[in-house]
């Protein structure tokens, strides 16, 4: 079927704001994060509404939008709900974060994290139709929420090595890890769906997307950029915390790694560790940006290939 | 209870179209839009051997409609006669309901009455009005029955009895148009 753009755009977007929220819920749990909570919570606020803006040009009828309620039973209208639930958490955490209520926070830290938890399960889930046999399976809901969280902890450790606590770093880093490999898991195992789902097709074939029409998006945007653009910036930042180990320098980033490797870092530390602090969140911001471009083309396939049982007049 | 549905005679039709054309001018059906639509499946076999046949689609009317249950405002609804229709009124445009559509029968309308979705009515009002859909008045080959199917005695039932009877692939939704197919091979799926 044609890509749904709007629908696609809401989807990337929703899930980069779960993952913030999961990420800050975590951070609520162990407290840590105080100083990025404000904006980072701000920014899942602001994804979730424009993505909601972008999902409702979808609509033919906006105009009728309150008829959504009309059957409270079906997949949209539950969508709706968690997407309401979750912003109004999110909102409430974003007015408490500015203050200092540290009980109130938790409790909404930890509500809105249950409903970034929930929302892209059940985004995802209202595509599973058996008409669409790429589409279902649970692979797509976890694919949802996966590389939701992928996009939302890189960014959120992304924002802390930028704006952040020193103390907060390395733990941040380790959920943008997580976050990672829950990305390139779940963008895995939805592959292997498309590849098993009954009813097979061309149309909607493991070999469609290895060597047909989709082998270029599929081997250059969720192979090559999704999943190994932030396997790349793991790999370099496992490099960089050996060099610490060895320089005790402080240096905590790929490039300072690559210049440690000639000795600048170890011989200047203090232009080195400066110069690093910028150069780690250049490159999480670098791993946000192919986890984003993989989550979109990921999305564009999973369009592509949701072909129905029998197309039979359109 | 009357469980309206269509029973069409592969064997009897000849692929002339005249049911997606009266269907567009009964129904008033918007440019590039179609409620109907037939297909040829086919040829198939090795000459001399080959065989064709011609396959009438539009709405299966499901027993268990999908685009019923997704439809999130309830404009996509289902008769208790059995006839699955559109509230135009209601319907926000969404499309959840063609993608849920196993068969590709639904159309988003930005022709006639834009962004809403159309489908085939089985000529509701014609039916309220005690008559038969315009694809089955217009037939010429009298491949088109409508009837009663909870009725043994209607003609749709004993088309359904005196054939090989077939449906469209059924993913749960429980199609309720039949195909009668002799002479030929069936290849839809079942």
């Amino acid at each position: 079927m044609a890509v749904q753009w709007p629908l696609l755009i809401f989807s990337v977007l929703l899930g980069a704001s779960s993952g913030v929220m999961i990420f800050l819920g975590i951070g609520e749990i162990k407290g840590s994060f105080k100083k990025v909570r404000f904006p980072l919570s701000l920014i899942a606020l602001i994804l979730l509404a424009v993505g909601g803006c972008a999902s409702a040009m979808h609509l033919g009828h906006i105009d009728r939008a309150l008829y959504i309620l009309g059957n409270v039973g079906s997949a949209f209208s539950r969508e709706l709900f968690a997407v309401g639930f979750t912003g109004l958490m999110t909102l409430v955490y974003v007015i408490l974060a500015r203050k200092d209520y540290p009980a109130a926070s938790k409790v909404f830290g930890i509500l809105a994290a249950i409903g970034g938890l929930l929302l892209p399960l059940i985004a995802g889930a209202s595509y599973m139709m058996p008409a669409r046999p790429a589409w279902d399976s649970f692979a797509l809901p976890l694919m949802y929420l996966g590389t939701g969280i992928g996009m939302g902890f890189v960014l959120s450790a992304a924002y802390v090595y930028t704006k952040g606590d020193e103390a907060d770093k390395p733990f941040s880093m380790k959920l943008a890890t997580i976050g990672i490999i829950c990305s390139i898991a779940v963008t895995l195992i939805y592959v292997i769906w498309i590849a098993i789902a009954p009813f097979p097709d061309p149309t909607r074939s493991f070999m469609r997307l290895a060597g047909g029409d989709l082998a270029a998006a599929f081997w250059l945007g969720v192979v090559l950029v999704g999943m190994g653009g932030p396997i790349a910036v793991l790999v370099m930042a496992k490099r960089v915390s050996l060099v610490d180990e060895d320089g005790k320098s402080g240096a905590d980033d790929v490039v300072v790694a690559s210049t440690d490797a000639s000795g600048t870092a170890t011989a200047e530390p203090a232009v080195g560790a400066a110069a690093s602090k910028i150069s780690t969140a250049n490159a999480l911001w670098g791993a946000l940006a192919c986890l984003v471009v993989g989550s979109v083309i990921l999305r564009v396939i999973m369009y592509v290939v949701a072909t129905s049982v029998e197309q039979l007049i359109y | 209870m009357t469980r309206h549905t269509m029973a069409i005679d592969l064997d009897s039709c000849i692929g002339c179209h005249s049911c997606a054309v009266v269907c567009k001018q009964e129904n008033n059906v918007g440019l590039g839009t179609f409620y109907s639509k037939v297909l040829t499946i086919g040829p198939s076999g090795t000459y001399p051997d080959l065989e064709m046949y011609y396959l009438p689609v539009a709405c299966q009317h499901c027993e268990n409609p999908q685009c019923v249950s997704v439809c999130p405002t309830g404009a996509s609804y289902k008769r208790d006669d059995g006839i699955v229709l559109v509230d135009h009124s209601k319907c926000v445009g969404c499309q959840y309901c063609v993608m849920a559509c196993p068969y590709g029968v639904r159309t988003y309308d930005q022709a006639k009455d834009k962004g809403v979705i159309e489908k085939c009515t089985l000529c509701a009002h014609l039916v309220d009005d005690g008559k038969d859909p315009a694809c089955v008045r217009h037939c010429p080959g009298q491949a088109r029955i409508f009837g009663d199917a909870d009725d043994p005695t209607s003609k749709v039932s004993e088309l359904i009895a005196s054939k090989k009877a077939h449906k469209l692939t059924d993913v749960g939704n429980k199609p309720s148009v039949t195909f009668g197919l002799d002479k030929c091979e069936w290849k839809g799926g079942e």
